[in-house]
């Protein structure tokens, strides 16, 4: 019993190490790039463009993190939330294999079972996004020019991203679903131009209000 | 050189990739160890990770098409590296959308940034925005299952904190959809002080192909869940999406012009 919460204890000091370390790794990038071409974007100009997106990012994170805690584990939470692509990738992967393996998410095995999976699947999408990257990066100009036959293609990935992505979320929560998609249209019919930073907030905020009005009608 | 795929970004991009690869193999073998140390079977770790291959080659792929996505604007390595680290498809496509909005006149995911400054601003704006969960990990993760096995055991409403996370996500893909189905259009002036339609408002084409996709993806989600196949169910996805990005190059080739590219708004100059 001692050994098993000596694991966990070593796991959440592991994961505090390597989210401090990749942290720094990650505003290294920005840094190094102002100093190598002398460009210093100012505070106001960076805070213009985060507030809308944080507005968002930063609640939706904190409830990432309390959903995800019991499904993940400690190792899965601190890897997961450092590769990123959680629910479309590293949470079916850690359940596929909990499912599998016939393993209760809240045990040691669980543990080791979910941080396996999460660490295989985020090796191997590094490894595929790279090599796709560097194998395709002569040929995206020519893919993406405006004449090329694939033009339509680039300038409707969006809807073609979203409406898939949306319809296994929609199908499962339908009735959450039906409010914010029926608000923000018509806030684009109002307002054509709005951008994405205003409208993304209020789509959450709408969301969210929607859910905790279903819950308390009790029609969830 | 375009400064957005020069070596500089090129050698970024790898550091990055680096130390990705070795958090990754190192969480793995601290794993595969206690494993062993805990009894569990070889054969069923040796599964879970080929498991794991298995569910994540396809979504892989679709997070190339996302890169790809946002390459018009950013170039390669800048998507390369968000969607490596903490991003996530729906995350980074909207950060990137409103850093860019909110730093260039008129721009948008289809053109490209031209200075080194705004880009500069906008690596800012995606970095700042995805990082806060490595601050609130190892601040709170240790108290957060703390508390959470405590209300676990006495409410056990672990529903209402899944349809939120839920509703979050779904909160930000009304909003891409009510641009693909309401959106206006915008125009930008050339160089040479001519000016261009870009074609990026809501029309004929992107409620079609967001039709098609949605329509698609729950077809095959159908079959996949009736016929008990996996391989179907793991690859609905980006096959939907990439089947949709078909349908609107096909009625880009065989409608008339005028009806292909017809949108419901006109466009705005910016």
């Amino acid at each position: 019993m001692k050994k098993e919460r000596n694991y966990v204890d070593k796991t959440h000091t592991f994961g505090s190490v390597w989210s401090f370390v990749m942290l720094l790794v990650l505003l290294t990038v920005p840094l190094i790039f102002c100093i190598f071409y002398n460009v210093w974007p100012s505070f106001k100009e960076v805070g213009q463009g985060l507030l809308p997106v944080a507005l968002m990012f930063y609640p939706t994170a904190i409830i990432e993190i309390v959903a995800y805690t019991p499904l993940l584990g400690t190792g899965g939470m601190y890897l997961s939330f450092t590769t990123g692509n959680i629910s479309n990738l590293k949470l079916p992967c850690a359940l596929g294999a909990l499912d599998t393996a016939k393993i209760k998410s809240n045990s040691e095995e669980g543990e080791v079972i979910t941080t396996i999976a999460v660490a295989t699947s985020a090796i191997v999408t590094t490894i595929i996004i790279a090599v796709f990257v560097l194998a395709l990066k002569p040929f995206i100009p020519k893919l993406t020019d405006p004449d090329s036959l694939l033009a339509p293609a680039f300038k409707q990935v969006m809807p073609a991203l979203f409406g898939a992505l949306g319809a296994s979320y929609f199908s499962k929560h339908w009735k959450v679903s039906i409010l914010p998609i029926v608000v923000l249209t018509l806030i684009v019919i109002i307002s054509g131009s709005i951008g994405a930073g205003v409208l993304i907030p209020i789509g959450v905020v709408v969301a969210l209000l929607g859910t905790l009005a279903l819950y308390k009608l009790k029609w969830l | 050189m375009d400064f957005r795929e020069d070596n500089l970004m090129l050698v970024l991009g790898l550091i990055v990739i680096a130390f990705i690869l070795a958090q990754s193999v190192t969480f793995l073998v601290r794993a595969l160890k206690r494993g062993n140390e805990l009894g569990i079977a070889k054969s069923t770790m040796k599964n879970t990770m080929i498991q794991s291959v298995l569910f994540t080659i396809t979504p892989a792929l679709a997070i190339v098409a996302t890169i790809i996505a946002l390459t018009p604007a950013l170039g390669i390595i800048l998507p390369w590296i968000r969607l490596s680290v903490i991003g996530n498809i729906t995350q980074e496509t909207a950060a990137a959308t409103a850093a860019i909005e909110a730093v260039t006149e008129g721009g948008s995911l289809a053109l490209p940034i031209t200075d080194e400054k705004s880009f500069a601003t906008v690596m800012w704006v995606m970095t700042l925005a995805s990082s806060l969960p490595l601050v609130i990990l190892p601040l709170c993760l240790k108290r957060i299952q703390h508390g959470m096995n405590k209300a676990m055991n006495k409410s056990g409403d672990s529903k209402l904190t899944d349809t939120l996370a839920a509703a979050a996500f779904i909160g930000l893909i009304a909003a891409f959809i009510a641009r693909a189905l309401a959106g206006t259009g915008t125009i930008t002036t050339e160089a040479d002080g001519t000016l261009k339609n870009n074609y990026d408002g809501a029309g004929l084409l992107s409620v079609a192909t967001l039709v098609s996709s949605t329509v698609i993806m729950l077809i095959l989600s159908k079959i996949a869940e009736k016929k008990n196949i996996t391989w179907l169910s793991n690859f609905a996805m980006p096959i939907s999406m990439f089947a949709a990005m078909g349908v609107a190059i096909l009625l880009a080739q065989v409608l008339p012009e005028d009806l292909a590219y017809f949108e419901f708004r006109p466009p705005v100059v910016n």
